[in-house]
């Protein structure tokens, strides 16, 4: 059987995960010798190209030149894996589509940033088909080689769908949420990273994104009654998830999540 | 059955010495306020005062996230080298969940019997402590708040010293490989320990108002209540409930296959029948789609169905679950709801 052709792109972002998969350093001889790479940027300057069987594809569509190359890869490739949090939620630079892009510009670049041209940040399954999704800021290593043994054998890997409260609890680390009172996102969010933050008394931020069935509202009531400040909530939900805005918005009303905290809780009273 | 006395001071030497019969795992602390159980390195590290651990002590006989066989192309399926399979001692065992580990070996031993189970079972001696109770605790409404069984020793805190009750042969030679730690009970002792029984028992009765005796009759008959529905709004299925639960034993099997498509392991790793995905089959069909239906689960399975196989709850009332939920959803609240007594 030929190996399958493989490419690996970026779009807009940090390019961690196209430097997750170059960190496999135990397993990278085997990758290769198990496919045939036809692009990785990041890796060589040799690139042919041509059709191929699978692209991972990292970074949010962030302006037409992604939105075009993105189109590119898709027409042909046979299957196209989303990898890491940009691509699979909008991540990051997702965090602030409330805002209208030309005042976002300016606030972000002054008058002289009026002639870059800016998309609202999407994930890549709002333009094309995803075939597979695989989270995390970064991926997790464990995940993608496991996803690549899946895919030669001609299957869809298993991929972690449980919250992070359940690693949280398989490993016995002491709830950030609950015993601690803070502002953890581990209820909603997908693990898959072993619970790594919570492990290190850091709370959740939710960057591998929701699990299939996020119960938000539940998420912010609790953390409501917690004391916790809305937009504090808001800003928390958003920064890794574009979807949890819209959730949130339809649990708080719509409000720009970065307005100020005085603002917030005037709206609270109104 | 034998009983004798240990006084406190001596409880750190006793203890000390039980590392002969195996890996010595106690209550300690973790983090700013929670409890574990794990490997007693430094005997100041014990923590009898502790409420709950946050995991249940089933972890040691099914683990969270496992490797269960390796197999490859060459020599087919190998059971999977068992690293918890030695000799282990769990000390300071609390009535509850010591009643958990009863009711998990009935799930264990019935249909399919895990061997990989047993054999950590029969290799763990159980040294019960008797507890104070917390305002999570129910454990009167649910039978568990005394065991006559399920323990080599079960340490009863009588003020200044503590009674040893010794149920089986292996704590009888814990005892005996320390003979001049222990003394035979005196009066004053039998009757501080009468009073002491019948304070903690008012204890447990003041706090716990519960009654579940009609618990599988109301939950049958309230199937289409909206209060499952009202409950689910808030459950966050985020699946902390049944990962500390004593009894819960849901675990999937998955296999990872290694890059060169000639290796592999069989992985299995606890389940939650929270999870949307756990009741979801071939075809895409999903017996409990829907968050309500499976948070209705959980107690069809722990208050209705495992009554009727086994004759009682499988719940102990060890209040992890009331403890831990991020959304404050009492156990106790939806079987009052249930039972229309709010």
């Amino acid at each position: 059987m030929a190996k399958p052709r493989i490419g690996i792109y970026g779009l807009t972002g940090c390019a961690g995960d196209q430097l997750a998969i170059l960190n496999c350093e135990d397993e990278l001889l085997d990758i290769v010798n198990a496919v045939d790479l036809r692009s990785f940027s990041m890796a060589s300057s040799s690139n042919p190209e041509g059709e191929i069987d699978v692209a991972f594809v990292e970074g949010a569509v962030c302006q037409q030149r992604d939105l075009d190359e993105l189109k590119e890869i898709r027409s042909r490739s046979k299957l196209l894996i989303a990898i890491g949090t940009c691509a699979v939620w909008g991540g990051v630079a997702a965090a602030r589509n409330d805002i209208d892009r030309e005042k976002l510009k300016e606030k972000v670049y002054g008058p002289s940033g009026s002639f870059l041209e800016s998309l609202p940040v999407k994930p890549l399954g709002e333009h094309v088909k995803v075939d597979l999704a695989i989270s995390g800021c970064p991926i997790e290593k464990e995940e993608l080689i496991n996803s690549v043994a899946s895919l030669l054998r001609g299957d869809l890997p298993l991929l972690v769908s449980f919250p992070v409260c359940t690693s949280c609890k398989m490993h016995e680390y002491e709830c950030l949420l609950v015993k601690r009172g803070q502002l953890c996102l581990g209820p909603i969010t997908r693990a898959g990273c072993e619970a790594r933050c919570p492990g290190l008394n850091r709370v959740c931020r939710g960057c591998r994104g929701p699990v299939d069935e996020p119960n938000a509202a539940s998420e912010v009531a609790l953390l409501k009654e917690r004391g916790f400040d809305r937009r504090d909530i808001i800003n928390a939900l958003a920064t890794f998830a574009a979807p949890a805005e819209k959730l949130a918005e339809q649990i708080v009303g719509k409000e720009p999540a970065c307005q100020s905290a005085q603002d917030a809780s005037q709206a609270e009273k109104e | 059955m034998r009983i004798i006395k240990l006084k406190k001071e001596h409880l750190r030497d006793f203890v000390g010495s039980l590392s002969a019969f195996g890996k010595l795992y106690a209550p300690q602390a973790r983090g700013e306020k929670s409890f574990v159980l794990k490997e007693l390195k430094d005997l100041s590290n014990l923590r009898l005062d502790y409420r709950r651990t946050i995991l249940p002590p089933k972890k040691f006989f099914n683990r969270p996230d496992e490797t269960i066989l390796n197999f490859s192309s060459d020599n087919g399926y190998q059971a999977a080298a068992d690293a918890n399979g030695g000799r282990r001692v769990l000390f300071g065992l609390h009535a509850c969940d010591i009643k958990g580990l009863e009711i998990l070996d009935w799930v264990m031993r019935d249909g399919y019997r895990d061997e990989k189970y047993f054999q950590r079972r029969e290799r763990t001696a159980v040294i019960g402590v008797s507890c104070e109770p917390d305002e999570s605790c129910f454990c009167l409404a649910m039978q568990a708040d005394n065991v006559e069984t399920g323990y080599d020793l079960f340490l009863s805190d009588v003020n200044s010293c503590y009674l040893v009750t010794v149920r089986t042969s292996l704590g009888d030679d814990m005892v005996n490989a320390n003979q001049e730690l222990f003394q035979e009970v005196g009066k004053d002792t039998i009757e501080a320990f009468k009073k002491k029984t019948h304070a903690h028992a008012r204890k447990l009765d003041d706090m716990c108002d519960l009654s579940v005796s009609q618990m599988p009759e109301l939950i049958e008959l309230e199937y289409m209540s909206d209060i499952w529905k009202d409950y689910a709004k808030r459950c966050l299925s985020c699946g902390s409930c049944t990962m500390v639960c004593p009894t819960c034993t849901c675990y999937d099997i998955r296999d990872e296959v290694e890059l060169d498509q000639q290796r592999g392991t069989r992985k299995k790793r606890w389940d939650s029948c929270f999870f949307p995905d756990y009741a979801a089959v071939a075809g895409g069909e999903n017996f409990r789609a829907e968050a309500y239906s499976r948070f209705r689960y959980r107690y069809l399975h722990k208050q209705d169905g495992f009554v009727a196989k086994y004759g009682r709850s499988s719940c102990v009332g060890c209040g992890r679950c009331i403890e831990i939920c991020p959304a404050k959803i009492d156990l106790r609240d939806v079987i009052k709801s249930i039972e229309g007594v709010t």
